[in-house]
């Protein structure tokens, strides 16, 4: 043994009674969000509360990879910080969180599907983030698995290709910021429930937990796909969010077979290699509202029928775990972070679907900014709720809408 | 080796042999052999290296609790050769291996664990940063276990079953056949699934009696041939449950036999009530080199000598924690197993029948003690007894340790179904503390182990889940509840898990080589919640499914953090026992649906595209850019397959309120043969769909749909009037009729030949709709538009006489040079008419007045509650929306990309459909832009992708393109 | 999960059978004075009960009805409706 096991992130501590911020999830977002308080902005006195354990919900769920290639000069940019944060994260937390820089492939299935394809890889190079139109045979190159015959339900017409994505281990992000945060003096209250959230006069003044009642002048609810159920019962504030169930799944592990992240919105499937082997593969979601974490035989074997047509060779292969978790959606596919607007020190952010693991290292240093200084940041601005009433849905998804569970 | 081939007992066919290959060379097995089986009897003790040390591994559980038998076969990586049947002229191959199983060069690895504490990852290799991406490469080489190749094909039929039942019985043991009998007497309807080759549980293969002195594996023999004589229940051997859904949704996999027709087959059962009867496996004892070859579970050494005729050892030493472990000795003593001593971790509670049948055999017996250490390189020479505090050590010789600290049930389908599992503290197990409805447990995951008890348990949960079905037992349950309650109860289990030792080489999960000290280490660390230790080590995460740990691992973390009262269960996920994706998948059919027209396309030429629900021809020509179908139909006639266009008939006395509703023009206009084209919008106001309705007549109207939205227009307009109560029906014809579009400036003289109607455009104008049959027998629906801006006519007719129309309309126009057009032809003609296509040049955030198409809505109808109006109203005056506008390049030979961006220093806009257009010789499209850039005149900076810093220049232009009047399409 | 709806017209049917529509927000508020953010509300918000939520259903591999029933999110099972909503 070279060094000797203690607490990651402290000792468990008690409640107190005063805190500067109270963040409501013990998740990325809101690890992030109280690592970058205490660290940039010397707000040190941050209480995580967190229902079960950190890393419970979607930060222990998605299937960890991380992209800079969106559809809106909105939020490229933000993923971009995100993206370029991994290994300035690594080094600040001293907590290996295993980026592989191994690039997505994004698969087109029709030449509608290439053309908005170009759309967004010119919004990618625009704003300096490398993407690239590549044609079918330079996929199969990439991918030597991929199936690219025409006998397929639908063939592959070409990708989308951006090198700077990949995966990052999504459970060292979580315990790696807990250690931050806490080095900090960040206290993480585990197995302890937010139950109300205090107003006085428009103002927040303090959380009641399962454990006692905190003063304090700021919460963050940022409790994933729980968060709008939870501003709604605490504070009565709906939002343009349906809670859905989103499913993934692992085979056996492997030896080396894609050294890519790949996925097919024609198929509503992704498909990446973990460190560990196995191949990861998911995306599926119930078009209707759930909090359970069940997942459906229906998915499992449509996943099947997928990759079976795509990625034939894993046929021969056995999956061996499949898993649920929650993506709170909003209509225009991009999250709602906004604060000291409705309620005065109330911030929240949400609503970011299957997104929340790719951003939330640029968030937890723009929500942290935001709650220190109580001012928006610009790059969150476009983020505001009240976009929807103003008719400024973002358009980071070109799909029509008509109506449910988004709408 | 010699099989035991008297036996009454096997499952094997002594006499029939077959052969497999293994390292290159051949071996031989009998037909009811398992692959891992097979390879036991001719010697190999060593079958894989475990994934992170390459430690030697060797048969274990027989059941594929772990990954230590995953083998490939025949280039299928991790199967797991313990339950796979052997069949002749398999090619084996060891896994995760340098050089040999036996003989691995990387063997050293296991000395270096000192380096690899738990979670190791986490805190090296990212210092400095530079090292990072090379340790990945090594890492993602030394991990995964089986190899399968890019082009594998995966060989052999997948078949898939939909069941429906009344009482599903999962577990083929004396419980479950117990409760299928029971069941199966209300005459419903009952399925049985058991995951071994057959039927027979932990009966099978055991001699001892029933209190009526018949022996077990008899008594299992009767019970499974009245499952086989009972019509109204039906059984699948070989067939492993592998999820549980609400509602009582079963699914599970068999595998096929040799006279099936399937080589596995996935099956889905909905029945009203389940009984889960699997019965438990049994729960790993931890010691120091626990996992050495030589070291297994005592129904894996009970069961190769019984099942398999192999006496799994010459030299035995037993540490068990159950009468299971003592059964086992006996029998295998009486089979010829030298047992130098039998550890009983108990200090009291054995059988007395048992004690004495060891003491008559002079087994010596050691009550207090457990194995602590297992001695030997690749298999297992001698063994440390201790005592369990750890007081007091002895050695004994051996080649077979048989240890196993006490039994676990096998919970994982209430676990699936979402039952709340807590910890019983007299036998140790995880029980469902609330079981979900209509789902009974029965047999040993009660607790029960009395062979009477075992089976009454079944026949009680059988009434019970036929009662809960529907069916009227009587006082059947009441008099099962009273002969079960009478027979012995639950009993006390074993709850040592360790032996007293520190732990380092003790593993508590094989597939991951996760050890005692590991999970140590990382409970010092904070994670002391088994779920959150499960993803710090990935302890229980391997190919076993969590058979291995899943039961210890929360008994020691309770044991260890000493805070927690009682053990925190772990979850297991689906599927219960990996499956291959080929099983999964099935047929796996495609399905996309055919026009009327689809075979007539394919002869003439037509390159297909699956767009949406339907299989369409995108080309008729090598060329993509399509200019001679486009020319033809410019400057001739062309002819188009279009049935994919959503077609509806809405009638009755409200029709035209759900269209006021759901149109926003205002249709009250409309008069009775007459078309009005219109959009549809949703309550942001963005356009959602467009089409044309034509007034049959009064409260009768057809109307179009583009042909992505057919699938939704039924419940968009029904979600719409819901709280209405308006009376109108509404009919899907889209797959009822085929259209024919027949368009260019010859079009009419093509159908005046196949029809005697007058079309003179006073007779037929433009937006004009006539009815007729053709041949007295063919009623078509004409209408007179111009999507593609020409004189133009679409003929809709019903589905099976599509063809012979448009085989009549070539014939026709055979002199005329008439010729298929296909989607992107009609593309690029319409682009150039700026006709929109919804998806195309509008997208989620574009509203009517964004397109241009404001003129389209009727402000005044107010009391309609036209969806999108109140949107529209607000979103009026907003500046900065993106608006449709036409655009021509500055260089008309290089029209920009669909999809460039229009940028200044930001973005602005983009191309949505441009071309270079054949009919004006201009390169134009259509773009949304911002609507300060939406003036005529405007100059626009175009940022294309790969550009290099390199911009294209257009303007904004008037639209359309071509022929702006619309003299064409009306003359 | 295996979701099983009641249609009032076709009885118990799998669930995938259906399209969802929708938290019950009853009908469309009046037009005249709608302020954006009352239509807002209206159009795109909810209140994301995590429990049993009444919601629009529409049978859509089957009789083509929308109706409304009431299901429990954290179960994801239709459940009668209860007494304090009749």
């Amino acid at each position: 043994m070279f060094w000797k096991s203690k607490p990651l992130w402290g000792s468990k501590t008690r409640l107190k009674s005063n805190y500067d911020a109270v963040i409501i999830g013990g998740g990325l977002h809101g690890l992030a969000t109280a690592y970058y308080l205490a660290k940039e902005h010397g707000i040190t006195d941050v209480a995580i509360i967190e229902k079960r354990f950190i890393g419970f919900g979607g930060a222990g769920r998605n299937t960890a990879i991380v992209r800079a290639n969106q559809r809106t000069q909105y939020n490229v940019p933000l993923y971009k910080e995100a993206l370029d944060l991994w290994p300035v994260l690594t080094k600040e937390l001293d907590y290996n969180l295993m980026f592989n820089n191994c690039g997505n492939l994004n698969l087109m299935h029709s030449e509608a599907a290439m053309k908005s394809a170009r759309m967004t890889i010119a919004t990618a190079q625009f704003h300096g983030v490398e993407s690239h139109l590549i044609d079918a045979k330079q996929a199969k190159e990439l991918v030597p698995a991929l199936n690219i015959s025409e006998d397929i339900t639908f063939p592959i017409h070409g990708a989308m290709f951006h090198p700077p994505g990949g995966i990052v281990r999504h459970d060292a992000v979580v315990w790696g910021l807990a250690k931050g945060a806490a080095k900090h003096g960040v206290h993480i209250h585990q197995h302890t429930e937010a139950t109300a959230i205090h107003t006085e006069g428009g103002k927040i003044t303090g959380v009641t937990t399962s454990r006692g009642r905190i003063h304090t002048p700021r919460v963050l609810i940022s409790a994933g796909g729980y968060s709008a159920g939870l501003i709604y019962q605490m504070l009565g504030i709906k939002l343009p969010i349906a809670v859905l169930t989103i499913q993934a799944m692992v085979t056996q592990p492997l030896k080396p077979l894609l050294d890519h992240v790949v996925s097919s919105g024609a198929y509503h499937c992704y498909a990446n290699q973990t460190l560990k082997g196995e191949i990861a593969t998911g995306a599926h979601m119930d078009q209707w509202p759930n909090y359970t974490t069940q997942n459906t035989a229906h998915y499992i074997k449509h996943q099947a029928e997928a990759l079976s047509d795509w990625l034939p060779c894993l046929r021969g292969v056995k999956f061996m775990r499949i898993w649920g978790g929650l993506a709170d959606m909003t209509p225009d596919m991009a999250p709602i972070m906004d604060g000291n607007d409705h309620i005065e020190g109330f911030y929240m952010d949400c609503g970011w679907g299957y997104f929340g693991f790719k951003s939330c290292s640029a968030v937890g240093k723009y929500m942290a900014q935001f709650m220190a200084s109580g001012n928006c940041p610009d790059m969150l601005k476009p983020f505001n709720l009240r976009r929807y009433e103003n008719h400024q849905l973002m358009g980071e998804t070109a799909e029509l809408v008509s109506y449910t569970p988004n709408n | 080796m010699n099989r035991l081939n008297q036996l009454p007992t096997l499952r094997i066919t002594p006499s029939e042999k077959l052969s497999l290959n293994y390292r290159g060379k051949t071996v031989q097995g009998v037909a009811g052999d398992t692959v891992a089986t097979a390879l036991y009897a001719n010697g190999v003790r060593v079958f894989a290296r475990s994934l992170k040390y390459h430690r030697p591994r060797g048969l274990y559980s027989l059941d594929g609790e772990c990954s230590n038998t995953c083998m490939d076969v025949n280039g299928v990586p991790n199967v797991r050769t313990e339950n796979t049947l052997l069949k002749d002229g398999m090619v084996v191959k060891e896994q995760n291996v340098k050089g040999s199983a036996d003989r691995d060069w990387l063997a050293f690895i296991d000395k270096l664990d000192w380096m690899m504490p738990a979670g190791f990852y986490y805190k090296t290799m990212h210092k400095p940063a530079a090292v990072w991406p090379v340790a990945m490469k090594q890492i993602r080489k030394a991990a995964g276990i089986g190899v399968i190749s890019a082009d594998y094909q995966m060989r052999g039929q997948y078949d898939e079953m939909f069941v429906k039942a009344e009482v599903t019985v999962i577990g083929g043991g004396a419980a479950g056949m117990s409760a299928a009998l029971a069941a199966a007497e209300s005459g419903q309807r009952v399925v049985l699934l058991e995951s071994r080759p057959h039927l027979g549980g932990c009966f099978d293969y055991r001699v001892s009696t029933t209190a009526e002195g018949t022996p077990l594996y008899q008594r299992a023999r009767e019970l499974a041939k009245q499952v086989e004589q009972t019509g109204n229940i039906r059984t699948f051997k070989h067939t492993s449950m592998v999820g549980a859904y609400n509602n009582n949704l079963i699914t599970a996999f068999q595998v096929g036999g040799a006279t099936d027709a399937f080589t596995e087959r996935y099956i889905e059962i909905r029945s009203d009530s389940v009984v889960v009867a699997t019965g438990c496996i049994e729960r790993p004892l931890i010691f120091d080199h626990n996992e050495r070859p030589g070291v297994m579970q005592v129904g894996c050494a009970h069961r190769m000598a019984r099942t398999y005729g192999l006496l799994p050892g010459s030299e035995a030493v037993f540490s068990v924690g159950h009468d299971l472990g003592l059964e086992a000795a006996v029998d295998l003593f009486d089979l010829g197993l030298k047992i130098n001593c039998v550890a009983d971790i108990r200090e009291d509670g054995q059988n007395p029948e048992l004690m004495l049948a060891l003491a008559e055999r002079k087994i010596p017996v050691l009550k207090g003690w457990v194995a602590a250490k297992a001695h030997g390189g690749k298999k297992v020479e001698k063994v440390t007894l201790s005592t369990v505090e750890g007081t007091v050590n002895r050695q004994f010789p051996c080649d077979l340790l048989v240890a196993s600290a006490g039994l676990t049930p096998v919970t994982g389908p209430f676990i699936l179904a979402q039952a709340k599992m807590g910890y019983d503290s007299l036998t140790g197990y995880f029980l469902p503390t609330t079981v979900p409805e209509k789902m009974f447990p029965a047999g040993r995951l009660t607790g029960v182990n009395d062979p009477a008890a075992i089976e009454a348990s079944g026949r009680l949960a059988g009434l019970k889940a036929a009662t809960a079905a529907g069916a009227d037992m009587g006082n059947l349950v009441a008099a099962a509840e009273k002969a079960a309650a009478s027979l012995p109860g639950p009993q006390r289990g074993c709850k040592l898990v360790t032996a007293p030792v520190k732990g380092r080489k003790s593993f508590i999960c094989f597939d991951e080589d996760t050890t005692i000290k590991n999970i140590k280490q990382a409970i010092e660390m904070g994670f002391d919640v088994p779920e959150l230790i499960k993803r710090f080590t990935s302890a229980g995460t391997g190919p076993g499914q969590g058979g291995i740990p899943g039961h210890n691992l929360p008994l020691f973390v309770a044991k260890y953090t000493a805070s927690i009262n009682t053990p925190v269960p772990t979850t297991v996920r689906p599927p219960l026992v990996p499956t291959f994706l080929a099983t999964y998948a099935g047929y796996n059919h495609h399905m996309f649906k055919h026009t009327p027209l689809h075979d007539s396309q394919i002869k003439d030429g037509g390159i297909f595209r699956n767009i949406g629900v339907w299989q369409r021809a995108r080309y008729f020509s090598d060329d993509f850019d399509c200019k001679e179908e486009i020319l033809n139909v410019r400057n001739n006639v062309g002819i188009l397959d279009g049935s994919t266009l959503g077609k509806f008939r809405i009638h009755g006395p409200d029709a035209l309120k759900a269209l006021q509703r759901v149109y926003v023009s205002d249709m009250s206009k409309l008069k009775p043969g007459r078309i009005k084209y219109s959009a549809m919008c949703n309550d942001d106001g963005c356009v959602i769909d467009d089409g044309v309705v034509v007034k049959l007549r009064e409260n009768d109207y057809y109307l179009t749909t583009s042909s992505a939205r057919a699938g939704q227009t039924v419940e968009w307009i029904r979600y719409h009037t819901r709280f209405d109560g308006w009376d109108f029906s509404l009919v899907n014809l889209t797959d009822a009729m085929g259209v024919i579009n027949i368009s260019g400036p010859n079009s009419g003289k093509v159908l005046a030949k196949v029809i005697d109607i007058d079309l003179s455009s006073e007779a037929f104008p433009f937006s004009g709709y006539q009815e007729f049959t053709l041949k007295d027998a063919i009623f078509v629906r004409a209408m007179r538009l111009g999507f593609v801006g020409e004189l133009s006519y679409e003929l809709h007719v019903p589905a099976s006489y599509t063809q012979a129309v448009w085989d009549m309309l070539k014939e026709a126009g055979a002199e005329f040079g008439i010729r298929n057009f296909g989607v992107e032809a009609q593309n690029v003609l319409r682009m150039e008419k700026c006709h929109v296509i919804l998806g195309s040049e509008s997208e989620q955030r574009t509203n009517l007045l964004d397109l241009g198409l404001g003129f389209l809505w009727d402000r005044k109808k107010a009391d309609a509650k036209t969806v999108g109006a109140v949107a529209l109203r607000q979103a009026e005056k907003d500046v900065g929306r993106l608006k449709l506008v036409g655009i021509r390049m500055e260089d008309d030979n290089r029209p920009a990309r669909d999809g460039a961006l229009i940028v200044d220093n930001k973005v602005r806009g983009y191309v949505a459909t441009m071309r270079k257009s054949f009919s004006t010789g201009q390169a134009v499209g259509m773009a949304l832009v911002e609507s300060q850039l939406a003036d005529t005149g405007t100059r626009l900076e175009i940022f294309e992708d790969e550009c290099n810093g390199v911009r294209l220049y257009a303007r904004v232009v008037a639209m359309p393109f071509y022929d702006p009047k619309g003299e064409r399409m009306k003359s | 999960m295996a979701l099983i709806l009641t249609c009032p017209v076709c009885g118990k049917r799998n669930g995938y059978e259906f399209r969802y529509g929708g938290e019950d927000k009853g009908p469309r508020p009046a037009e005249a004075g709608l302020t954006p953010a009352a239509w807002c509300d209206y159009v795109h918000m909810n209140k994301c009960t995590a429990g049993v939520l009444k919601e629009w259903w529409f049978h859509r591999d089957g009789c083509g009805s929308w109706f409304t029933t009431w299901r429990d999110t954290t179960k994801n099972l239709e459940v009668a409706q209860p007494e304090a909503s009749k």
